[in-house]
């Protein structure tokens, strides 16, 4: 009888099993195991650090010391590291005749109002009749304002509507005898041309304006013919569903989408070579991926910011395996469309537009990583033999047939943080693997980036946890709509919030974004990486490429703890009448401990042959 | 300010003539309506809790405005009270103002405001400048959000304040106000507060519990 230990070094996380073997019975029990973060880069002599502290929970669960151990198994890690880019790929710029992106929180008033834009300070060269909107600088006081207007309108002046650079509208409203529209908040108010026909629309509350967003609206007002009808289009359109608008007619005033130039992407594959421009978008990318695969080299134009970050993966990956950075490949890529909010250029209030964006994932792969170095290191702390066990995917499809109802053929898909692994056994024990670019890190990217967030650990936390608001200082309410009461009151810093419900603690999202919004974002951040990642995977992996020719998918790895991310790929795959679910390791270690488990079963076991996609 | 004895020495004549004036104002029955630059106050009577949820109420206590009428950076309550109420309004939330004769503390004067408001939520406005945003549910020395550096609050500050106030009472959740931090303010301006605050609790009145006020302002 003598103790084995498995050792899993993940790009995240180093799992540890410890099984007690009775080599004649060939029976092995598991005695216990250890989970700690992966100290460096995978692969390299860092993780050392990781694995002690792995091993050494393990041990003490159990009373054991280094001195009962028989042998430590070390898995020969796939030599897999991925990484991150964001490309925005518009712009919006507008110069002059409105204030696009601009939905100011509190606009006073309701109504259309037309008029020729004038100073406030100049309202007494106006003469009875004229049609105005007054532009009302921050030093005007908000009752001085709403008294002047009054006065103005006293005298047969039509002040149809206002445009105010503080918080001011609603205050001036409630002071006006006659409600007119005004908006507010414009901070470069110095900017708007004055003598220039402009019209203000605000809708009820809850309402969206529904003149200045309709080109024929527009043109009515500013009786355009049809050729400058078409040329205002992009105003109206940029309009839709604003609580609030300004258009300014001015002869060159124009706003425009630009394409920013990102960079192109050379995908060099087996049966050819492809050239596509990123801001083509992900989709574009997508399709010429498929096309060429399998992919034997991505590279990125020199000087762009995308042909920095795959030379920048390369490099990476270069080093850790000591390999010239000639032979370093990427295999494989993840794009992904998504928004960033970005200020729009010759703005006058400081307006955001969501921005089309693409978020691109890498996957390098390498011959082989130094791991006799980190084996050799082990036993030299450890005075255990260490050996080098047989490949990750065979472990790991060792240690998820575990999973109680499983059987073979069939699939895992080992969900990580840098990288989507899968591998398929058949009933003959062929094993065939894949690895894709994104995963768990590609996800909270694409949180953080989308709802402007500018902290990656918020996004992280946000990616794991579900949403509730803080309805009172009594009651949340959660994304399911469901109610959740308190005895004690909540925290004064979370009255109002949308908060994560992360273990024990209760955490506020400091913005301005809704529930809905924010879950919104969450489950299309999974959807774009997750489920379009393992549909990608089993294509990929499948001999006949036909996914109804499985019927077991077992999700393991990090990211298959997840509470939603499971569920959203089992819905998915059961469209193919395929059996998915969360892996249940030796039917008690959940979604975890797969490959560390396989390697201790391997022990007794020889292994398959495997073959690499 | 330089604390040197000089100044001490200001500080302690200016709490004990405050001291003996207690006694002369309290033979004098206070008038009904006082006021501060172009502030006019008038006292109505006992405050009751309100009904309608589209309220915000303010809580000041007695010498706001009237024996006091600047903060202790020399702002006019006149247009601090003016900018917190304008915030409120500009959310489309109507400001109600009543006047603490128990206790001149922000703390409990915040609370017991939003205990008499209808949203549940109420500001504390002291004389020397300190404010906070407090809810009903809440612990008395808890808040929703506490300005404890009153020197640095201007008059956007308090503004914001209000619009803030104004957001919670709709349901929403804002972002808190920023605020800055000055090591010095403390060392500073604590003599000065505490002066203020003396001066503050002569005031208080406890037959006279918390009533209402109609605010009008000149401009």
């Amino acid at each position: 009888m003598e103790y084995i230990v498995g050792v899993d070094i993940g790009n995240s996380t180093t799992e540890v099993a410890i099984g007690k073997v009775d080599k004649e019975k060939e029976n092995i029990d598991f005695i216990s195991d250890g989970i700690y973060k992966t100290t460096g880069l995978k692969g390299t002599i860092d993780n050392i650090e990781g694995i002690l502290n792995s091993l050494n929970s393990a041990l003490n669960k159990v009373d054991l010391g280094y001195d009962d151990l028989a042998l430590i198994r070390l898995n020969e890690a796939t030599p897999v590291i991925g990484d991150l880019a964001m490309e925005t790929i518009t712009e919006t710029v507008i110069t002059e005749s409105t204030m696009i992106g601009h939905d100011p929180w509190t606009p006073g008033g309701i109504g259309l109002g037309v008029g020729v834009t004038t100073l406030i300070n100049d309202i007494d060269d106006c003469k009875a009749g004229e049609d105005v909107i007054l532009i009302i600088p921050g030093s005007v006081d908000f009752a001085d304002a709403a008294n002047i207007i009054n006065q103005a309108k006293e005298r047969g002046v039509n002040v149809n509507g206002a445009v105010a650079q503080k918080d001011d509208a609603v205050l001036i409203v409630n002071r006006l005898d006659e409600t007119i529209p005004v908006i507010d908040e414009v901070k470069y108010i110095d900017r708007i041309p004055l003598a220039k026909k402009a019209a203000v629309e605000v809708a009820r509350p809850g309402g969206t304006i529904d003149k200045l967003s309709n080109p024929y609206g527009i043109a009515t007002i500013f009786e355009l013919d049809s050729e400058d009808t078409k040329h205002i289009f992009p105003v109206a359109r940029s309009l839709i569903g604003n609580r609030s608008a300004v258009v300014i007619r001015t002869p060159e005033g124009d706003i425009e989408e630009r394409k920013i130039p990102a960079g192109e992407i050379v995908i060099i594959g087996d049966r050819g070579k492809s050239e596509i421009g990123i801001d083509s978008g992900a989709d574009e990318i997508m399709d010429s991926l498929e096309k060429i695969h399998p992919i034997e080299d991505v590279q990125g134009q020199p000087g762009t910011n995308v042909g920095g970050m795959l030379d920048r993966v390369k490099a990476t990956m270069s080093k850790v395996t000591d390999q010239p950075l000639q032979d370093i490949r990427i295999k494989d890529i993840l794009a992904v469309n998504t928004f960033v909010p970005k200020e729009v250029k010759g703005g006058l209030a400081e307006e955001y537009a969501m921005e089309n964006a693409v978020g691109l994932a890498a996957m390098v792969k390498t011959s082989q990583l130094p791991m006799r170095k980190i084996a050799d290191k082990l036993e030299e702390e450890t005075n255990v033999k260490v050996e080098i066990a047989g490949v990750e995917a065979n472990m790991a499809i060792l240690g998820a047939l575990t999973t109680p109802g499983t059987d073979k053929p069939f699939v895992i898909l080992d969900m990580g943080g840098g990288s989507t692994d899968a591998a398929m056994v058949t009933t003959k024990d062929t094993i065939y693997t894949t690895h894709l670019a994104g995963a768990g890190d590609m996800t909270s990217l694409l949180i953080n980036t989308e709802l402007g967030l500018g902290d990656i650990k918020l996004a992280e936390l946000i990616k794991k946890n579900p949403l509730a608001k803080v309805e009172s200082v009594f009651h949340i309410r959660h994304e399911d709509g469901s109610v959740n009461f308190f005895d004690e009151p909540l925290a004064p810093k979370l009255f109002g919030r949308v908060i994560i419900l992360s273990d024990n603690d209760k955490i506020p999202i400091p913005t301005d974004h809704s529930l809905d919004k924010i879950r919104q974002v969450r489950r299309d951040a999974k959807n774009d990486v997750f489920v379009r990642n393992s549909i990608r995977a089993l294509k990929r992996i499948i001999p006949t490429g036909n996914i109804r020719d499985i019927d077991f998918v077992v999700m393991v790895g990090g990211s298959a703890i997840d509470f939603e991310i499971p569920t959203m790929i089992s819905n998915r795959l059961s469209e193919y009448g395929v059996v998915a679910g969360r892996g249940n390791i030796r039917g008690v270690m959940g979604p975890r401990n797969a490959v560390a488990t396989g390697l201790v079963l391997s022990y007794l076991e020889t292994e398959g042959s495997v073959i690499d996609e | 300010m330089q604390l040197n004895e000089d100044a001490i020495r200001q500080i302690v004549v200016d709490v004990v003539s405050g001291m003996t004036k207690e006694g002369g104002n309290s033979a004098s029955t206070s008038t009904s309506t006082a006021g501060s630059g172009n502030m006019t106050m008038k006292e109505l009577g006992l405050a009751e809790e309100g009904k309608s949820s589209d309220e915000v109420v303010i809580g000041l206590p007695p010498a706001f405005g009237k024996e006091l009428s600047k903060t202790m950076t020399e702002q006019d309550h006149a247009d601090v009270l003016r900018e917190v109420m304008a915030g409120i309004e500009e959310e489309g939330i109507k400001a109600r103002v009543v006047k603490n004769y128990v206790t001149a503390d922000v703390g409990f004067m915040g609370h017991k405001a939003a205990q008499l408001s209808g949203s549940g939520i109420g500001i504390g406005l002291q004389s020397k400048g300190t404010i906070l945003i407090h809810q009903k549910d809440l612990n008395p020395l808890s808040n929703l959000e506490l300005f404890p550096q009153a020197p640095l609050i201007d008059l956007e500050t308090f503004r914001q304040i209000g619009k803030n106030a104004a957001r919670y009472a709709k349901g929403e959740n804002p972002d808190p106000v920023p605020t800055r931090n000055d090591q010095m303010a403390r060392p500073k301006y604590q003599a000065i507060a505490a002066v203020l605050y003396n001066k503050e609790v002569q005031y208080l009145d406890q037959n006279k519990k918390i009533v209402d006020v109609e605010v009008t302002f000149g401009k």
